[in-house]
């Protein structure tokens, strides 16, 4: 009958959603492929194959830009690209030329990596930005300052919020911190300001 | 899922079941239903650009000819604010209302795109180069009949005109409708000095002004609004000056008058010189040659005073020296108008006021004057101007229709203009050149000897358009001929020549006193005052000047403060920001004296026509006793016919009223008028003030300076005048609210901490407002709508009593009854941060509280919009969006003046003042990020900041150093409405006035 078959279909595509929607929020760790050694300047234990790269958590972006290369095996610090996040609300996003003040040079250790990096030379030579896609949002009535948490939590602080983003090799939100209760628990374990308005202004 | 209604499941129902389960999934996992957000990074990073800090630059404010200095915040490469520049002789870091709202028009809807041409009748788009191409050709043909007609305030740019124009063998009339040109006449009759005197109004004990408005639109207001406090400002040890005015209406300058008195129009150089005279006797010196001789029984007949009234007035000045007269504004500017200025010159003279604070040398610059104007009108008119360039100045506008300068102008072949807007002369041209707004452009302005202001552009422009300057090097060398000789490479490059020719340090060279002066905003010099030598008095008449025309009443029109003349009709903040004396917006009035309208059986709203012998106007009445019953004050700025959608259908254009210029200017007080009530006509008069009585609430205090020489509190002098201060309360009131009082005691610690600041250890924010010094200027006001990207709600919202201002400025009235004088009292009325807030436990949703440093904060998302707060709130000052104001306040491009730091508040949320929080976070990040503690003075709210008179001060009162809380000990502090115990975080000094403020007091004795 139609009015059956059609709640059948409708009920699985529901649950189906919901399931993958569900493991999302929970963040669910299934595994993504090996993980990268924990020993500094050895070669990732894996690369990823062009085009390959839909078993990786995080959205996908326009180009596979790589923490666990760049941050992970090179040890760039996160300020050499986040510029501002010492001294402003904003992090800072790295413009096109401090990519290219590498990548003028550096072509790429695989066939990977190779392709990646000549998207980025693509756009530079187009003049056209690569328009990444945003992860970590919160909302428009906070305002949420970077530097003074930067400042507070020690030189370990981008991990504690981002995750160990230098062992990812796309991005993606560890911790919602677009979710208030989050900011409030780690205010609350170390006792800092708790007054709304000094977020809600 | 509802299963009671269908009993099939059509796939229109199943699809609308998915699709909520799916916008429910979204919601359960967090995402907002918002789309994916990309950052999109720079190709190349600007260095001067950090995302989230601000960078600064300075400049010049071009709103009129004072030339401010201006820093101009930007934030991401666009500007979001302008404050003044506190190294700029001229306004020392302050900025008037008019000079907030330069961002209004650098970001206009109305602003003309890219170059149109008029062919047909209609505007058509055309390219820069075809643009340039035309104006050679136009160029070369038109010889010496090229006339460049500019409002610009003197500078290189001028000076280039000025160059341009004499290549040819034409001419450039430099001309604003507000020049100064009878001050500048009678200086040059009776002391031989072509310019236009300095006047130091911070040394002057005694001032007397003759119509001159130099608190509001005459002058640099900005640098004449900080001497007036500095002298008029009341200090223990400095005493205060006496203002004295003298004008058929008062103005604002008039309500910051001590003595206001209601002159008859006309009157003000036989005034003037029976004061002189009597001066002259008191000093003992004798009268300079020639000087005519004026009784003050005859000044009394003309003036309507009475006689010994003039000689106490002279008498007083005389005694306060250093004093200074002032004369030349545009309320008398009638056809006498350089007898009175001369008068006035003489008066200072006897008084002894010349080279002490009556300056010459200083060289200000107001234009080239009415005769030049009129004459170039009549070369156009006699068909010897083939090409006109105007630029900066809206003629067909601000003239009198009377002068028929559009005519004028119809009969030049050839016109163009570089009008940022069509206007009204621009619409006129054949073509629109658009320029750059003053922080797109490189330029600079001398609006005094000494004095070079430098402009330069603070982001890309908003349209691709130019400067005039390269636009006249363009077609100078397409031109080709004798304009070749213009080949500086650019503007830019013109200017930047101009500056390495000026004098610098001998061991600076040209590129770096280049950059030295950009980032100090120019150079300032002080002038040498150079001494006046000789009189001649002979030159002033006694004849009264002819006031034309028929009818009952005198016509007086007057600059309006917010609009100037005209200019400022485009900018939604200065038509939203109320008119500070009669706190009308966004429409026209005309002004009549109460009796005047009992007589004319006249209620405030309906329609009076106001006719005169060239023309007639409409506008909604409005009742105010500051005018004699035989005068009618309408405000300039209004009747636009072009100029935008903000500008257009704004009332009537008093300038219809008036006859054409007769040689040296236009007599704006200069005709009688017939007035008349249309029957069934009537237009509710969209203004803010409510009840203009204080109904003896105490809201603002003032004080004989007897009393605040001696350093009485408001309650001691209250009692020491033999008046209670508060007359409301009945004695179960006062019972009430004492055993209030007494209930909170115990919610105190032990060591006295006030309320609602927790542990004493945070900063306690407080503000402290000197009613003595503000002027009602609503330079804060304006400066608050730039800061907190408050949106305006327009006249039918206003209408409703709905406008958003975060601190407006109330309006008291005193006396003006059974013949006492009245008098004004202007409060400033911000969020008052009570400690014991009537609006925090009312909020159901914990949206108002108290924080920890002692702000009322207001959390917006939180806010459900049930409004019990702004009910609670004893000084209604919370403001409801209840409408989405924000999606019509902010239409492209004005949504680029937006500040980042201040969230724009939808439709049903709550809002008011937060004592700029975004300015404290963001200084106590920067401070802990950088491990240094704010120091007093760093920090300031946007309305402290703008102040002319210094007359807010902001800081934290639980720093034993800060100056917030020296002032808030003064014994002249009091709180508003203090009785319901709600403990304001701001206190306000009463005002201090030379005589016993005027109040009915019951039972109480008038004092002198």
């Amino acid at each position: 009958m139609m009015r059956k078959s059609a709640l059948l279909v409708g009920g699985a595509v529901a649950s189906g959603l919901a399931a993958a929607v569900l493991s999302g929020f929970t963040g669910a760790t299934t595994q993504q492929g090996p993980s990268a050694p924990a020993a500094p300047n050895a070669p990732p234990a894996y690369t990823i194959a062009a085009g390959d790269s839909a078993f990786l958590k995080g959205p996908k972006q326009p180009i596979l830009f790589r923490h666990d290369i760049h941050a992970g095996q090179y040890q760039i610090t996160c300020q050499y690209c986040h510029y501002s996040v010492g001294y402003s609300s904003e992090p800072g996003i790295p413009s096109m030329q401090t990519c290219m003040g590498c990548h003028l040079i550096i072509a790429g250790a695989d066939s990977s990596n190779q392709k990646e990096i000549s998207k980025l030379r693509d756009a530079w030579n187009a003049k056209q930005p690569v328009e990444w896609v945003r992860i970590h949002y919160v909302a428009r009535h906070v305002h949420f300052p970077h530097q003074r948490h930067v400042k507070g939590m020690g030189p370990n602080a981008c991990a504690t919020c981002h995750g160990d983003v230098a062992r990812m090799p796309q991005v993606w939100e560890v911790n919602d911190v677009n979710n208030m209760g989050w900011c409030i628990n780690c205010h609350l374990e170390r006792k800092v300001n708790r007054d709304c308005t000094a977020c809600h202004y | 899922m509802s299963d009671n209604d269908q009993k099939s499941v059509s796939r229109r129902r199943f699809l609308s079941v998915l699709g909520t389960t799916s916008a429910g999934a979204a919601v359960l996992s967090g995402c907002s239903t918002e789309k994916v957000e990309k950052l999109i990074p720079y190709l190349v990073q600007s260095e001067d650009q950090v995302p989230g800090v601000a960078t600064w630059y300075a400049s010049t404010c071009t709103e009129c000819s004072a030339g401010c200095g201006l820093h101009v915040r930007t934030r991401e490469g666009r500007a979001v604010k302008l404050e003044g520049n506190p190294d700029h002789p001229v306004n020392a870091g302050k900025l008037c209302a008019r000079g907030q709202a330069g961002l209004q028009g650098l970001y206009n809807p109305g602003r003309v795109k890219g170059p149109m041409r008029k062919s047909g009748g209609t505007w058509s788009e055309i390219t820069w180069d075809d643009a340039i191409a035309l104006l050679a050709q136009q160029l070369g043909a038109a010889g010496a009949g090229l006339a460049v007609l500019s409002g610009a305030p003197r500078g290189s740019f001028t000076g280039f005109l000025a160059d341009w124009t004499a290549t040819s063998g034409g001419r450039l009339v430099r001309w604003e409708p507000f020049d100064q040109t009878a001050l500048r006449l009678a200086s040059k009759r009776i002391f031989g000095r072509d310019e236009v005197p300095a006047h130091d109004f911070a040394k002057a004990k005694y001032i007397v002004s003759f119509g001159a408005d130099f608190l509001d639109t005459w002058g640099p207001t900005v640098e004449h609004q900080r001497g007036f406090a500095e002298s008029h400002g009341f200090s223990r040890d400095g005493g205060m000056a006496k203002h004295v005015y003298f004008a058929p209406r008062a103005s604002l300058t008039g309500l910051n008058a001590d003595e206001w008195h209601a002159i008859r129009p006309g009157s003000e150089a036989l005034l003037a010189l029976a004061m002189a005279g009597v001066l002259l006797v008191e000093r003992g010196i004798a009268a300079p040659e020639g000087a005519p001789s004026v009784s003050v029984e005859q000044a009394a007949e003309a003036t309507g005073l009475k006689a010994e009234e003039i000689v106490r007035l002279a008498k007083e000045l005389a005694a306060a020296r250093p004093s200074l007269a002032v004369a030349g504004g545009i309320g008398s500017q009638h056809a006498g108008a350089v007898e009175l200025c001369a008068a006035v010159l003489l008066l200072n003279y006897a008084a002894g006021s010349i080279g002490e604070t009556l300056l010459f040398g200083s060289d200000l610059d107001r234009g080239d004057g009415q005769a030049a104007f009129t004459a170039l009108q009549q070369a156009m008119e006699g068909g010897q101007v083939k090409f006109l360039l105007v630029h900066e100045a809206n003629p067909v506008y601000a003239t009198p229709k009377a002068g028929k300068f559009a005519e004028a102008l119809a009969k030049v072949p050839f016109k163009v203009s570089t009008s940022l807007y069509v206007d009204e002369t621009s619409s006129q041209c054949d073509l629109i050149l658009p320029g750059l707004h003053a922080l797109e452009r490189w330029d600079d302005a001398n609006p005094r000897a000494g004095v070079w202001g430098l402009m330069q552009p603070v982001m890309e422009p908003v349209y691709p358009n130019r400067h005039p300057g390269d636009v006249l090097l363009a077609a100078s060398q397409k031109a080709g001929g004798a304009f070749v000789k213009f080949n500086a490479a650019s503007w830019e490059a013109y200017l930047k020549a101009r500056w390495a020719a000026r004098p610098r340090p001998t061991a600076m060279d040209a590129a770096t006193f280049w950059r030295e002066s950009l980032a100090r905003g120019g150079v300032y010099a002080p002038y040498g005052a150079s001494p006046v030598k000789g009189v001649v008095a002979g030159a002033v008449s006694t004849e009264p000047p002819a006031i034309e025309g028929t009818g009952d009443f005198t016509l007086v029109p007057y600059a309006s403060s917010l609009l100037y003349d005209g200019r400022g009709t485009n900018k939604p903040w200065l038509l939203e920001t109320p008119d500070p004396v009669t706190k009308i917006t966004w429409h026209a009035w005309v002004e009549l004296h109460p009796d005047a309208a009992a007589k004319l059986d006249v209620k405030e709203g309906e329609i009076l026509r106001v006719t005169s012998a060239h023309g007639s106007i409409e506008a909604p009445a409005y009742i105010y006793p500051g005018l004699r019953p035989d005068v009618v004050a309408v405000p300039m700025g209004f009747g636009h016919t072009e100029y935008g959608e903000y500008a257009k259908d704004r009332g009537a254009n008093y300038l219809d009223l008036l006859g054409p210029a007769s040689g040296e200017f236009v007599s704006y007080l200069g005709t009688k008028v017939t007035v008349e009530r249309l029957p069934q006509a009537y237009r509710k008069v969209a203004k803010t003030e409510g009840n203009s009585r204080q109904l003896g609430r105490g809201i603002a205090e003032a004080m004989p300076l007897a009393f605040a020489a001696k350093g009485l509190t408001v309650e001691e002098a209250a009692k020491a005048a033999g008046h209670p201060r508060h007359e409301i309360n009945t004695e179960a009131e006062v019972e009430a609210l004492q055993g209030w009082r007494d209930g909170q005691v115990g919610r105190e610690d032990g060591e006295g901490r006030r309320l609602g600041n927790y542990a004493g250890e945070h900063p306690m924010w407080g503000m402290t407002i000197d009613l003595g010094k503000c002027t009602g200027c609503s330079a804060c006001s304006t400066a608050c709508y730039a800061e907190n990207n408050i949106p305006w709600v327009g006249e039918d919202q206003v209408q409703l009593g709905r406008e958003l201002s975060w601190i407006r400025i109330e309006r008291y009235w005193e006396g003006g009854t059974d013949g006492e004088p009245i008098e004004a009292r202007f409060v400033p009325m911000p969020c008052q941060h009570c400690d014991n807030a009537p609006c925090e436990p009312v909020c159901p949703v914990y949206a108002a509280y108290h924080t920890p440093d002692g702000l009322n904060g207001q959390v917006y998302n939180r806010c459900v919009g049930t409004r019990y707060c702004a009910n609670n709130c004893p000084y209604k000052v919370r403001y409801f969006n209840w409408h989405a104001y924000a999606r019509k306040a902010f239409v492209a491009p004005l949504e680029l003046q937006l500040n980042p730091d201040v969230v724009v508040r939808g439709r049903g949320v709550m809002e008011k003042c937060t004592f700029c929080v975004h300015r404290i976070r963001g200084a106590q990040h920067t401070a802990k990020v950088t491990d240094a503690p704010i120091k007093d003075g760093e920090l300031t709210t946007a309305c402290a900041q703008a102040c002319p008179s210094g007359a807010i001060v902001f800081g934290d009162l639980n720093d034993p150093n800060s100056r917030v809380r020296q002032v808030a000990q003064d014994p002249r502090g009091y709180h508003i409405l203090e009785d319901i115990n709600v403990r304001p975080a701001i206190t306000y000094l009463a005002k201090v006035v030379h005589r016993e403020p005027a109040h009915a007091a019951p039972g109480g004795e008038e004092q002198h």
